[in-house]
């Protein structure tokens, strides 16, 4: 992702070509302050380039190439390339709307600070069409901003500023308005109430995508108010746009040809997880069967109503940014003197840095930016990175919190053991991040709990062809092994169709599914999340998924193949805080792994593994010494029996006294483990203490585990 | 071992009243002996100490070969075999279930095979599914363990193993107060019960000169439809493959108090040598009985290594040697008591260089009654055997 820093300047005197711009757009600002004068600049510098390049003639001259060379808009680029933004099939595309919708509505209660209320609603009007609509109770927006956020690309709050946000680049909801518009023709509808007091307006826009301009369809370009009252209900009904009332707030209505399917990578898994990380969201959510009566409003409502504290903004450190952006910087920063203009524009420079800074540049302090030329900016940004800067403030990042993690987890995944571990925060290339890791431990799979009926939709609307590939595709945590076990035990050919099933195989798979312990087979589950936002696709490509593979888990008792995940019945889920999250494409579906975001990322993962570690260490030896005096009370009273048979003695006291020893010496082994493994327990009792851990008592399966559980506790 | 005379009386009154049995001393003895077995682990548990039993190793290492003696005896290393310990607490557990079967008999005046007591102390361990013993191998090594233990012959146990070796001759014998002749015994043959000791069976009149003793049944056969124990005036026996206890210290009392010398005929293989090794010097397993069993003085007849040639046999009766066979033979050689007999180490050393192994039965590939007629006549004249 990292930009090369041109070694002459050349480049960044001039725009870059305009393909470039795009690619590097989610980390470069420089380029989005230019998108501004896209229009304009955008033909000249691409004609000069072209000019240049024609030397030599040969099959079309410079003028006949110059006669096809025109501007590309931003929009028609991605109109052209829209897996890009995660639009490359139905089903994703479906998706990526929502997410792009919830995610912006979340961003701006949380800004407002409102604890986010958000109605999500999908509902099937063709074949393969779907009509979206998400409401949040944020802070609305303003008449004459609502045609440009969801109509224009690369336009929005975001961007300009470093601040821990969910949404980036501004190009999210606008260009799945694009992509309904492209496949379906219809606007995008938009209500957008900013207090009880004024009426929400309503507006129906398509963006063009040449001008990458929005255009107003109704009330004749100016949008229309809908009024409180009867008439208003009847406008909404009319026009399809289900409003909730309320008294300030923002629904998009997008009609998109999409596809709705359950299991992973699916809606409701996104929903789902947005729960886990965000348990200040309430969520209302009707998914496409509701309409049919078939499912009732899910609910994922929130566990606490502490707001997420306030992300900051910052000012960009000088150790992230490049020499393009400081070029920028400078001619915007007018008749300043250039330690005014260090010390204002960047985080953590003191005038005394600055001074710094220009004796390495070897440029007077009191020199005025306008008068910075190319080669002294060279030198500038040379003498930046040489020079020692405190690492920018971390406030500016709002962690979850390890408390918070435990809670939406324990909510969500089912467990009896959770632990959660919140970094401290760090820099990558001047942008501070954080990392949080939460784990759980134990439950059943997903797999395991499937209701029938569920199990039957799911068969009816897959995708997969064997049933096999559907076990693995559809359940998380489900690995091939595991599918394997299933398919045997109920006694069905893994090739069978998993669509074109029987209703007796359904029911005997269902059985299986039930019955088979899936705790060895699982794999473990990663969650992986970017500023609270689950990343459902491409894992392999994930900095975090590579972390968690290249963790040895072995020493924390799970097992586990070189290279790949883990097996057990866990649940991980990383988060990644930050003013700017390094995605590896526009559609923010995996981290970029910066060394240093790897190396937080693993001490995060060891910090939760060792805890689970201690816990499944105890957890074995209390089984082990479980079953050790299991072995001996079995015997027991065969023996007593037989000694008094013997010698007529006493049958209940010998038993009696026997046990006695037997829990002595059960005891004492306990008191051995201890001393050799002296690191070990003092930490096992802290387990308990511990805030990050969340243990679930279930009750035993065996009362003599209990017993000796109780025991062990009395001893040390 | 401790003993508390007053309990154990107290004891016997008790048992006496409760089955009216007649107790033998050794009975008594017995008895005693389990009893302050039990009141040990009585006595552990009211001192919170963990129970144990010492039984003795029946191991090659815990074997001495007693050079003056000629026979093997048993070292003094024991295995402590403890209830608190998880490898041991179910043979623990085992270990006093046939202590309490076998004084149950003791009492009730009563014996069993190895396999009723197996059935006896048979059942699931209460309030699980797990069975006292598996099969019967289980109990059968702990009644072993339990003779060691106690210091007791299995028969003191009031045991018995199943009946297996015949014996017929010039002999008359009372078993059980039934008079037998056993030149009359018909094909079958007198069948040698598991205890034959003085008080179940005493010699009458015996007019036999030698015991031929051979490896297994169908061989016997042959030399009793021979009439092989008339032409040669001897008793002819067979153990089943290795010999049973009962087989054993039958021969013993023959060899012993009829001065009878002791021939064997069996197998030119290793477990050939070891079934002669055992009726020489004992067993290893149970070389706490070699001193009742053991006869130094019986002759190994054949079949040899060199028989192959010397009797010109046919070369389809050959059995290759595997590599269990190699082994064992090396094994055998190296043991104490044969270490230093030079012919049998010629013999051992032949057998690996043939590759290959007979049985006695392969000398039939010359004639039916090859081996009663000719082989083992001209090896007697000859006195051509091994020591």
């Amino acid at each position: 992702m990292a930009k090369q820093p041109s070694k002459n300047g050349v480049h960044a005197e001039r725009a870059p070509k305009p393909k470039n711009r795009i690619a590097a757009a989610e980390a470069d600002i420089e380029a989005a302050e230019a998108e501004d004068h896209a229009d304009e600049s955008v033909g000249e510098e691409n004609g000069k380039e072209a000019a240049s390049n024609g030397r030599k003639p040969r099959r079309a001259t410079a003028q006949s190439m110059a006669a096809s060379q025109r501007d590309i808009s931003v929009s028609e680029f991605f109109a052209k390339n829209r897996h890009l933004l995660g639009f490359d099939n139905p089903r994703k595309a479906l998706l990526t709307t929502i997410k792009e919708a919830v995610d912006n509505s979340l961003d701006a209660c949380e800004e407002a600070g409102i604890l986010p209320e958000i109605w999500v609603h999908v509902e099937q009007t063709g074949p393969n069409r779907f009509k979206v609509g998400v409401q949040d109770n944020g802070p609305g927006i303003l008449k004459k901003q609502i045609p440009l956020i969801f109509g224009k690309l690369l336009y929005g709050s975001k961007f300009h500023r470093l601040r821990m946000s969910r949404g980036q680049q501004g190009i999210g909801i606008s260009a799945a308005g694009m992509y309904g518009v492209l496949t379906t023709g219809k606007p995008v509808k938009i209500v957008s109430k900013i207090s009880p007091k004024k009426p929400a307006h309503y507006y129906e826009i398509k963006i063009d995508t040449k001008k990458n301009l929005p255009e107003i369809l109704n009330g004749k370009g100016e949008g229309v108010d809908i009024p409180p009252n009867e008439a208003g209900r009847q406008y909404i009904e009319k026009h399809g746009i289900e409003w909730v009332e309320i008294d300030h707030g923002t629904r998009v209505t997008i009609e998109l040809e999409g596809k709705y399917l359950r299991g992973r990578g699916s809606v409701d898994e996104y929903l789902e997880q947005t729960a886990i990380a965000n348990p200040h969201v309430r969520i209302h959510y009707q998914d496409p069967e509701s309409g049919s009566g078939q499912t009732e409003e899910k609910l994922y409502d929130r566990s606490t109503d502490q707001l997420p504290r306030e992300p900051k903004e910052i000012k960009p450190h000088p150790y992230g940014i490049e020499l393009g952006m400081l070029v920028a910087m400078l001619s915007d920063a007018r008749g300043q003197t250039l330690s005014q203009f260090l010390t204002s524009s960047f985080s953590k420079v003191s005038s005394a840095v600055a001074s710094k800074v220009c004796q390495t540049a070897g440029v007077g302090t009191r020199t005025s930016t306008a008068k910075v030329g190319r080669n002294e900016a060279d030198k500038l940004f040379q003498a930046l990175r040489e020079t020692r800067i405190a690492p920018p403030s971390t406030d500016c990042i709002s962690p979850i919190g390890e408390e918070l993690l435990l809670k939406g987890l324990h909510q969500v995944v089912p467990g009896e053991f959770y632990v959660a571990a919140t970094r401290p925060p760090a820099v990558y290339r001047g942008n501070p991040f954080q990392i949080e890791v939460a784990l759980a431990y134990g439950g059943m799979s997903s797999a395991n709990k499937v209701p029938f009926d569920v199990l039957e939709d799911l068969l009816e609307e897959t995708d997969a062809r064997t049933l096999r590939q559907f076990l693995t595709t559809t359940f998380y945590g489900l690995g091939s092994d595991a599918a394997d076990q299933i398919i045997k035990e109920a006694d069905l050919s893994p090739r069978t169709s998993a669509s074109k099933m029987k209703p007796a195989e359904v029911k005997k798979l269902h059985e299986a599914m039930r019955n088979v312990n899936l705790e060895s087979g699982q794999t473990m589950n990663v969650l992986r999340y970017a500023n609270r936002v689950p990343l459902q696709f491409q894992p392999a490509a994930c900095a975090i998924t590579q972390t968690v593979m290249g963790t040895n888990w072995r020493s924390y008792g799970l097992s586990q193949s070189r290279g790949s995940l883990p097996t057990g019945p866990v649940t991980i889920m990383v988060h990644m805080a930050s003013v700017w999250v390094p995605f590896t494409s526009e559609s923010k579906e995996a981290i970029a792994s910066y060394p240093e975001i790897q190396k937080e990322l693993r001490l995060g993962l060891q910090s939760a593994g060792r805890k689970l570690g201690m816990y499944l260490r105890r957890r074995l030896k209390v089984k082990q010494e479980g079953e050790r005096r299991n072995i001996f009370l079995r015997y027991l009273g065969e023996v007593a029996t037989a000694v008094s048979d013997i010698n007529n003695a006493d049958r209940k006291k010998l038993y009696e006294q026997l046990l006695l020893v037997a829990k002595k010496k059960t005891a004492t082994a306990d008191a051995k483990f201890n001393e050799r493994g002296e690191f070990v327990d003092p930490a096992e009792i802290e387990l308990e203490k511990d805030p990050s851990v969340l243990i679930v008592e279930k009750p035993s399966e065996f009362g003599i585990k209990e017993k000796a559980k109780g025991n062990g506790q009395e001893t040390s | 071992m401790a003993k508390r005379p007053r309990k154990t009386v107290a004891t016997n009154n008790g048992d006496a009243k409760k089955a009216a049995v007649n107790l033998s001393d050794r009975d008594k003895k017995t008895l005693r002996d389990l009893v302050s077995l039990a009141d040990r682990i009585v006595l552990d548990a009211d001192k919170k100490r963990d129970p144990y039993l010492d039984i003795p190793a029946r191991t090659l290492s815990n074997i001495k070969y007693n050079k003056t003696k000629r026979f093997l005896e048993m070292g003094s290393n024991s295995n402590r075999r403890q209830l608190f310990n998880l490898s041991q607490a179910k043979v623990y557990m085992q270990s006093l279930l046939v202590a309490s079967g076998s004084k149950r008999l003791i009492d009730e005046g009563k014996t069993t095979s190895l396999r009723g007591l197996y059935y006896m102390l048979k059942h699931s361990i209460e309030g699980t599914k797990e069975e006292t013993f598996d099969d019967q191998t289980q109990s059968d090594t702990i009644i072993e363990d339990m003779e060691v233990t106690l210091n007791s012959m299995r028969e003191e146990l009031h045991l018995y193993a199943k009946n297996a070796g015949s014996m017929v001759g010039p002999i008359t014998l009372t078993d059980t107060g039934d008079e037998i002749d056993c030149s009359r015994m018909g094909s079958g043959g007198y069948s040698i019960p598991s205890i034959v000791e003085p008080e179940v069976v005493q010699f009458g009149k015996c007019t036999a000169k030698f015991i031929l003793h051979v490896e297994k049944d169908t061989v016997w056969r042959r030399f009793n439809e021979d009439k092989f124990w008339k032409t040669h005036n001897c008793i002819l026996t067979h153990g089943g493959g290795q010999p049973p206890r009962g087989v054993r210290r039958m021969l013993y009392r023959l060899h012993n108090e009829l001065k009878l010398p002791v021939y064997c005929l069996l197998d030119n293989d290793p477990w050939g040598y070891y079934i002669y090794s055992v009726l020489k010097q004992g067993s290893i397993n149970l070389a706490y009985e070699s001193k009742r069993m053991a006869i130094p003085d019986a002759k190994f007849l054949g079949i040899r290594s060199r028989d192959y040639e010397r009797c010109e046999l046919s070369p389809s009766v050959k059995i290759n040697l595997n590599d269990t066979d190699i082994k064992r033979a090396k094994q055998i050689a190296a043991y104490p008591w044969f270490e230093h007999k030079k012919p049998w180490q010629k013999e051992i050393e032949q057998m690996l260089k043939n590759g290959f192994k007979l049985e006695v039965e392969s000398l039939i590939s010359k004639d039916i009654s090859y081996v009663t007629e000719v082989y083992t006549p001209e090896r007697l004249k000859e006195q051509d055997w091994l020591d």
